[in-house]
Order: C-alpha cells, then sequence, then structure tokens
C-alpha cells in the first residue's frame, strides 16, 4: 500500500509539474541502471533496470523505436545479451544459474536531472549450485557497462529476510568502468550473517515501519479513539466520560482493531486473495467513516465492532506487504509473528503518545477539545476524501499532501503534550490561588449537595472525599448560568454516562432511574481526580476540607475560561 | 573580438537598463551609502567605485601580473563579497566544478550516482552578485588570465556566457544565464604562493594554478556548449567551440582508413570519460592511433587540435604549455568513436599524451533540440598544479 501511495503521489506531483508549466527537458545527469537484489531461501531475484538507449548503445541492437513492440520484436537477441552479461559465481568459482524473465518497457526519469527517458525492466532469477549458501558470490555483471565507458549500474538489496534487512534500498555498490586499468572490476556481494532470528528481528521493524509510515493505518485509528474520551447524547458528542471509561474504551478499540488486522493479515499472508486497490478504497473510507464519527456520533457505543471490522481491511492491506516477500513454511509463521509484533507495538507507541494529552485536555479542556477534536476530524475527513478520490483513480494535491504528512510527527505530539501539561498547571495554579482565597470558607454540607442545584457561595461538599464539590469563591457564571438552566433550579447534569456507553437502548425517560448512579460516577471520577492532584501538590491535600476547595476550584476554573473541572464538565451541556 | 568595449560589462549594462527603476537596489547591494539622486543607467556604473572594502588583498604581486589584477578586482568588492571570493586552497575546493548549472548541484542532485555530475555545488561569488564597476574588474582579471586569440580564450568565454543567456532566453529559464557563474581564489593571489583561479558555471570549467607567481597548471578545464550551432545574442554572432570542433574534425578527416581502424574505439562514449569528479583517474595504456606514425602534415593537424584548448591560456603561457605537448607529440595517441563527423549522439574524440589529455564527447541537446558537445582538457601531471591530495 505504501507503493500505491507513492505511485499516487508521484502522478499528484507529475500532475502539478504539468500544470505548473514546468521546462520539459532538463536534462544533465545521465541514466544509470539499477540492481535490486530480493535474496530468498533458496535463489535471488534481481530486479534491472536499464536505459533503453544506453543498452541499444551497448548491445548493438538496434530498435525501430523505444516501444514495447520494438522490444518484443528483438527479444531473443535482447534475452541473449543480458544472459551474455550476467554470470553470477560463488566464492569457490563455481557458475549460478540465471534465467531472465519478461522484458518490459517502461518510462522513467525526472525532468530536472536525468530527463524522462525509456527503459528496459526485466526480473532474472539466479539459483546458486546446491549447498551454497549463496551469501557471498561475485555479481558478475557487466550488462551495458562492458561497452558503455560512461555508464553506472547501482546495486541495492531490497529484501533479505534471513539477513533481517527489508529497509527497501540497501547499498551494495556501483559496478563502472575502472578508467585506470579500462577494465570492469566485478562486484562482489557479501549479504553479510543470516538466521532465522535476524529474519524475525527484521519483520518487527518492518510492522513498525509499516504503522510509521502508515499515515492512513494510523489516522484511522487515531480519529477512532478520537471521541473516545466522551459520551454521546443523541447525535451530539455532549460530556466527558469517566477516565476509567475512556481508557478502557480506548483500550477495547485498540484490541478491536488488532484482533481485526491480525485475522486478515495471517489469512492474506497465507494465500487469501487480495483485491488490493479495493482494499486500498476500503481504508480511505474507513478513516472518513471515522472522522464522521468524531464530528457527530454516528455508531456510538459500538465502536469496538467497527473498530474491529475495519480491522480486517487494514489487515489485508499489510497482508500485501508480506506477500511481497514470497515467503513459505518456518519463515512465513515467523514473519507473521514478528511483522503482527511490530505493528501492535507502534500502534500502542502511537496511542501512547497520543491519547493521554487527549484525556487530559478533554477534561481540563472541553470546550476547547470540542474544538480541536472538531478540526482534528474536519481535517481528517478532507484527507480521506483525498485518499478515497486518489484510490478511485484520480489522483489530486489533497491526497499528496495527507500522504506527505505524518500523523505522528514529533511537533504535533510535543504540542497536544505541552497543551494538556499547560492545562493541569493552570488547575494547578489557579487552585492555589483558590485555596488562598478559599482557606477560610466553611466547608460545608455532604455529598446529598450533588442532588440540588448549586448555588452561589454556597458550600458545596466536604466530608466524603468520593463525593465532594467545592465551593465557588471566586463565583461560577457560567456554572450558575447552567444550574439557573436547568429545570427546577437542577443543575442539568441529566448525562448518564453508563447508558450512552451502552449504545442508550433505556432511553431517556429512564434519566431518574440513572442519576444516583450516574452521580455516583462522577464522584468516584473526582475522587480519582482529586486524589491526582494531591499527588501534584500534597500541601493541599492533606485533608478532606482542602480536597473540597481545590476541586470547587477546579469547577470555577471550568467556568472562567471557558473549560471545565471533570466533575462538572460531565454534567455541562457540551 | 574587441576588449575595449568589454562585452562582459556591456551585456550586464543592457540588463541593467530594464532594471533601471530600481537603481536604489544596486546601490544597496554595492553595499554603499545611498547617494539616490542616481537617475541613469550609467549611474549603475560608478556606484561601485564608490563601494569601500574593509580588507585589503594581500601580497606583493608585480604590477600588470594576474595577481595584481586579482587584487585590484578583490578591492571593488565589500567585505562580504571578498570573504564569499576567498576560498581556502585545497583539492576539495579546487574539485567544485561541474558541467551542470549550479541550479542542479545546489540540491545534491549531481552527485546522484551518475556520471556527468561533479563533487558539490560551486563556491565563490556570483557574476549576478557583482555590479558594473566590479564586473569590469573581474573582466580585466579574466582577459589576462586568458588568451587573446579569437574564438579561443577570452573570447570564446564571453561567447560562452552568451550561450547561457540565450538558453536562459529560450526555455532554460533562471537557471542559466551568466548570473549563474561563479568566480573564487582559492588561497591568496600574489607573487609567492599557491593560489587558484576558479571560475566556471554551466559547461565552463577555468582552474589556472599559480605558485609563486607562475601558471602551474590550466586543468582541469571544461568546455561544452549549447546551443552548439551558431546563434545571435547580445549584439553578435556566437559559436563558442567553433575553432576546437574545427580542428578535431580536419585531424579524423586527415587520417587515412588504417589509421581511422587503429584509432577506433570499441566503447561507446555516451559523456567524458574523465568528466567532473574523475580525477587522478588516467587510464594506464594509452588507446588509438600514436602519432608517431603521422606525415608532418598530420602532426600539424593534430597539435592544432591540441592548441585549441592550450590556446585558452594567456599568450605567454600557452606558448610555453603547448611547446610541452609539442615535445611529447609522438608518444602521444589520437582515437575515436562513433562517427568522425563528431556530430552524433556518441560521437567522441580523443587526444591521449603522456601530458596531455583531452577528450570530446557529443551529446543529445538538453534545452534545445540540436546535439551539443561535452569536452575537457586534462594534463596527467599538472592537473590542479599537481596537487592530488
Amino acid at each position: 500500500m505504501r507503493r500505491l501511495g507513492a505511485v499516487v503521489a508521484a502522478l499528484a506531483v507529475a500532475l502539478l509539474l504539468l500544470v505548473a508549466g514546468a521546462p520539459a527537458a532538463s536534462a544533465h545527469v545521465l541514466p544509470t541502471s539499477t540492481v535490486q537484489l530480493d535474496v530468498h531461501e533458496s535463489d535471488i531475484d534481481a530486479a534491472v533496470a536499464i536505459p533503453l538507449a544506453d543498452l541499444e548503445s551497448a548491445s548493438g541492437i538496434v530498435l525501430a523505436d523505444e516501444s514495447q513492440a520494438s522490444v518484443d520484436a528483438n527479444a531473443a537477441a535482447i534475452t541473449a545479451y543480458l544472459l551474455a552479461h550476467f554470470a553470477p559465481t560463488s566464492d569457490d568459482g563455481s557458475a549460478w544459474a540465471v534465467t531472465v524473465g519478461a522484458l518490459t518497457v517502461t518510462q522513467a526519469g525526472d525532468t530536472v536531472t536525468t530527463g524522462l527517458y525509456a527503459q528496459l525492466t526485466t526480473t532474472f532469477v539466479l539459483t546458486p549450485p546446491a549447498g551454497d549458501q549463496r551469501r557471498s558470490f561475485d555479481l558478475g555483471y557487466d550488462i551495458v557497462v562492458d561497452r558503455e565507458v560512461t555508464h553506472v549500474v547501482l546495486v541495492t538489496v531490497r529484501s533479505d529476510w534471513a539477513g533481517g534487512d527489508l529497509g527497501g534500498a540497501r547499498e551494495i555498490g556501483t559496478i563502472r568502468l575502472d578508467t585506470v586499468t579500462d577494465t570492469v572490476p566485478s562486484l562482489h556481494v557479501d549479504l553479510g550473517d543470516a538466521s532465522l532470528w535476524s529474519g524475525f528481528a527484521g519483520m518487527v521493524t518492518l510492522g513498525v515501519q509499516h504503522i510509521q509510515q502508515g499515515t492512513d493505518h494510523q489516522l484511522f485509528l487515531l480519529t477512532l479513539l478520537l471521541p473516545a474520551p466522551l459520551v454521546a447524547r443523541g447525535r451530539r458528542w455532549a460530556s466527558v466520560a469517566p477516565v476509567k471509561t475512556a481508557v478502557r474504551r480506548i483500550a477495547s478499540i485498540t484490541l478491536a482493531f488488532t484482533v481485526g488486522h491480525s485475522i486478515t493479515l495471517a489469512l492474506g499472508a497465507m494465500g487469501l486473495p487480495v483485491p488490493a486497490g479495493l482494499i486500498e478504497v476500503l481504508i480511505a473510507a474507513s478513516i472518513l467513516v471515522a472522522a464522521v464519527h468524531a464530528l457527530r456520533p454516528i455508531f456510538a457505543g459500538r465502536e469496538v465492532l467497527i473498530a474491529g471490522l475495519f480491522g480486517l481491511v487494514h489487515g489485508l492491506a499489510f497482508s500485501e506487504t508480506l506477500r511481497e516477500l514470497d515467503l513459505t513454511g518456518v519463515r512465513l509463521a515467523l514473519s507473521l509473528l514478528g511483522f503482527n509484533l511490530g505493528i501492535e507495538a507502534m500502534q500502542l507507541a502511537v496511542v501512547a503518545l497520543v491519547l493521554p494529552p487527549l484525556i487530559v485536555l478533554s477534561r481540563t479542556r472541553t470546550r476547547r477539545y470540542s474544538v480541536l477534536r472538531a478540526m482534528a476530524a474536519v481535517a481528517t475527513a478532507v484527507a480521506a476524501v483525498g485518499w478515497l478520490v486518489a484510490r478511485i483513480g484520480f489522483a489530486n494535491p489533497v491526497a499528496t499532501m495527507a500522504d506527505a504528512i505524518g500523523v505522528l510527527s514529533i511537533p504535533v505530539v510535543a504540542g497536544l503534550w505541552l497543551a494538556a501539561l499547560g492545562a493541569a498547571l493552570g488547575v494547578m495554579l489557579s487552585r492555589r490561588r483558590a485555596e488562598r482565597v478559599g482557606a477560610s470558607a466553611p466547608p460545608s454540607r455532604a455529598s446529598v449537595a450533588h442532588e440540588q442545584p448549586r448555588r452561589e457561595g454556597e458550600p458545596a461538599c466536604r466530608d466524603a472525599p468520593a463525593q465532594n464539590r467545592g465551593r465557588h469563591p471566586t463565583g461560577d457564571a457560567r456554572a450558575d448560568q447552567s444550574a439557573r438552566d436547568g429545570t427546577n433550579g437542577e443543575r442539568p447534569h441529566r448525562v448518564p454516562h453508563h447508558r450512552a456507553e451502552h449504545g442508550e437502548q433505556h432511553g431517556r425517560q429512564n434519566v431518574g432511574d440513572d442519576e444516583n448512579h450516574v452521580l455516583q460516577g462522577v464522584g468516584a471520577v473526582q475522587h480519582r481526580l482529586g486524589a491526582e492532584q494531591q499527588q501534584g501538590d500534597q500541601q493541599n491535600a492533606r485533608s478532606g476540607a482542602e480536597v473540597a476547595v481545590v476541586q470547587g476550584d477546579a469547577g470555577t476554573r471550568g467556568a472562567d475560561g471557558g473549560s471545565a473541572e471533570p466533575g462538572a464538565a460531565a454534567l455541562l451541556p457540551a | 573580438m574587441s576588449k575595449t568595449t568589454s562585452p562582459l560589462t556591456a551585456a550586464t549594462l543592457s540588463r541593467r537598463t530594464l532594471l533601471a527603476g530600481i537603481p536604489a537596489a544596486a546601490l544597496v547591494l554595492a553595499g554603499c551609502s545611498a547617494n539616490a539622486g542616481t537617475t541613469s543607467t550609467t549611474a549603475t556604473a560608478t556606484t561601485g567605485a564608490t563601494a569601500t572594502p574593509s580588507a585589503t588583498a594581500s601580497g606583493a604581486a608585480a604590477a600588470g601580473s594576474v595577481a595584481a589584477l586579482a587584487q585590484a578586482f578583490q578591492s571593488t568588492l565589500s567585505s562580504d563579497q571578498q570573504s564569499t571570493l576567498l576560498q581556502q586552497y585545497s583539492l576539495a575546493n579546487a574539485k567544485l566544478w561541474s558541467n551542470l548549472p549550479q541550479g542542479l548541484l545546489s540540491g545534491g542532485m549531481g552527485g546522484a550516482g551518475g556520471p556527468g555530475g561533479g563533487t558539490g555545488a560551486r563556491i565563490g561569488l556570483s557574476l549576478g552578485d557583482l555590479d558594473d564597476a566590479q564586473l569590469a574588474a573581474f573582466d580585466t582579471l579574466l582577459a589576462a588570465a586568458t588568451g587573446s586569440g579569437a574564438g579561443e580564450g577570452y573570447d570564446e568565454i564571453q561567447q560562452h556566457l552568451n550561450a547561457d543567456d540565450y538558453l536562459a532566453a529560450n526555455g532554460g529559464g533562471s537557471t542559466y544565464g551568466r548570473a549563474n557563474f561563479y568566480v573564487a581564489f582559492l588561497g591568496t593571489p600574489a607573487d609567492t604562493g599557491t593560489w587558484e583561479l576558479q571560475f566556471g558555471g554551466h559547461h565552463l570549467a577555468v582552474a589556472n594554478t599559480y605558485v609563486d607567481g607562475t601558471l602551474a597548471g590550466a586543468t582541469p578545464s571544461f568546455r561544452g556548449i549549447e546551443p552548439n550551432a551558431a546563434f545571435d545574442e547580445n549584439g553578435r554572432t556566437n559559436q563558442p567551440l567553433a575553432v576546437k570542433e574545427a580542428a578535431f574534425t580536419a585531424l579524423l578527416a586527415g587520417l587515412s582508413a588504417d589509421q581511422l581502424a587503429t584509432a577506433k574505439l570499441s566503447d561507446v562514449y555516451s559523456d567524458l570519460e574523465l568528466g567532473p569528479g574523475n580525477d587522478w583517474a588516467f587510464p594506464a595504456t594509452r588507446q588509438g592511433v600514436q602519432v608517431s606514425t603521422f606525415t608532418d602534415a598530420q602532426k600539424q593537424l593534430a597539435l592544432a587540435a591540441i592548441a585549441g584548448y592550450v590556446d585558452d591560456l594567456a599568450d605567454a603561457d600557452a606558448q610555453a604549455v603547448l611547446a610541452r605537448y609539442q615535445g611529447e607529440l609522438d608518444d602521444t595517441f589520437i582515437a575515436y568513436s562513433g562517427t568522425t563527423a563528431l556530430t552524433q549522439r556518441n560521437d567522441y574524440v580523443r587526444i591521449d599524451g603522456p601530458s596531455v589529455w583531452i577528450e570530446f564527447s557529443m551529446q543529445n541537446g538538453i534545452v534545445l533540440s540540436g546535439n551539443h558537445p561535452h569536452s575537457v582538457w586534462r594534463d596527467r601531471t599538472t592537473d590542479y598544479g599537481g596537487t592530488q591530495s
């Protein structure tokens, strides 16, 4: 899928260049030949690209033009020439068997350096004599360079499973004329040590890289997790879920995605036919669906199911990478395990890096989190539409840009953590300020106050930390406004969290039944948060009264600053 | 040719005419306090004279010598310009030349594994950053360091700069044009010590190394050109490599069929064997037909082809170098590949002697449609003034 991304990006760039009216030809750097080795268990594939004009000059074969038809018409002569100039030998001198595949003409180069040119591509299969360990040999390649003095051949290892090298472009060396001796020295290839372990480790690395570079996979999961700290009410993300609920939800969504893609990764790698184009389209669609859901809940409570289902789709895309490596048996099993472990590790890292600040922000800067969530969701939706259109077959700059930006960019993550830390610090500072102002405020009634409208200056709760409400020493306009907006003077805390989590199956008429339950849940959250705050500010947390003040101040801040202390946030309409 | 009117300056003046609306910009560039009463294009020509360099060239130099003129040029520059112009003398810096325009070297594209690149972007001052007085001083320096013959040396370089202006105006864009040519002093110009006058840009490399006031080497010297056919630019008809190409064609045309058969190389040359970056890598064995087998007339043709490059040097220097090559002529080899017309892609000719190494390669057009040549003159002992490390 990365390859598809590259193709899409290349098409988009080409389109942009055409639009921009770049000069047609400014070729200065001579085109080179490339040899890419795929080291398999019993043989080596060599994918070769040769500029057609140089092939003609060096071989003396005259083509009518640089078309596929011309190459086909001269296939026998070209094949004979190629095989005469590619003869690998083991270090003991024994010759390898060489076969050559189909001859294909493709366009290559770029307008700035080499110019656009036709090249011949084909894949040789190099088979060492029986018993040879095939990791140290002379490549014996002098196609074109044997006669074309200025030609250069770049040799790389594209994949070497047992060497743990799946990075795609390990440079082995160049083949070119040595001008002093007027000879072309044969390139000696030493692939180094090989083992099942390094193969396995290489697959883990590949899995990590796959997620690291797979902006679309990251974006799907992160976008799905974006509203995880929230509770849906009807068609809106209404309020903040308890931390425990949020964490549990994040964990189960991530797990479901993992289970889903693990299943299809295995099936795909073992040979289940994968309609690659369709899968890429579906992946783009999955991101779009997740982005819409992050804006307005469309499958609230069924996130786990959705994550699992789309996980199946993403897994099929992952399996493409394994299929390209053409593995069997033990290597395939180790690869599946290693690749999947790498994917999971990177996925967990992404979640661990991005979600904690999101949870903090969702609780300390509720309204700003709404804005952040909306902006992220819209941006993601735009990227998803760009990808969708591109993968259907219409390259566009949006997709190109989306490919170019990594989700897990350091500035973004750092910005999130800084914002979260700033928010936490803000809460802490105002808490201290409130402590000075509110130290003399009389601690008051117990937790039943939760059921009561909280009024200006009225002490809330103090005795049981789990249920404490703070008072508002400096006034709480919005909370008060909210309170006044509520029916019968009650605070509008009508969001039963656990019900939302269970798909609202109870219906709104059950609000009253759930109320106590809900409020206890909120109180529990407050308690936990209170405990965290104590840890962060031990001086302030030595007595229940102080905790009460602390929490009350958090509520104040929430009202003042357009964000809310967790308990209050849960009770405020979003 | 017309040294008195200084085509280098004249061309710039004509371009400045277009910029007459913003003479203040030139004043700022020149680093002088803006005496903004300038109203005509000629005013910009005087601005350089008011520039006050904060550093002066060090080291004694005989009046009229290349070193003295180099110091004179340096003294017209601002201190910032001087620090850009003056570079350390080292092989690493000396190797910073290429056939490619600067724009393709800066982004690291030139070293993309293939030949025809070089080792990195050029260093030094761009001609585009010089005002007219500074350009005039540079022009005087260049004229003293290069040959005076028509179509050679200084005159050829003027035509060469015209060619790049032509490319810029005919599809090449801002990557081309004389503003993309660079001058650097490696080391300090003086009558003692080693320094190199390095000047070049697209298809051009001048590398004059002076040791204790004497020219110790004038190579690697690169000359390529596009367009290769005659063209009009900057008020004259130009064909910068005409003298060199005519000499090569006459040399090959003067050989017998047997000699040509011996001279013919089996390899294909799509570019130069010892282009930029391929330093001190001369073939151990010379190929082709040996000049000792030539008639006197043929030997004169061979010497004329060599002189096509040697005459790019200041006249006295050229005489000395050509005498050295003439003494080695019998041990010199002529070789070619492709056709003897030297007009088709992959046509190639080489002169390889005990000291001299000249190769010429015809290639596809780049900006324009006609074929264009690359050529390089090297010396097996005095490349980079003999500096090998």
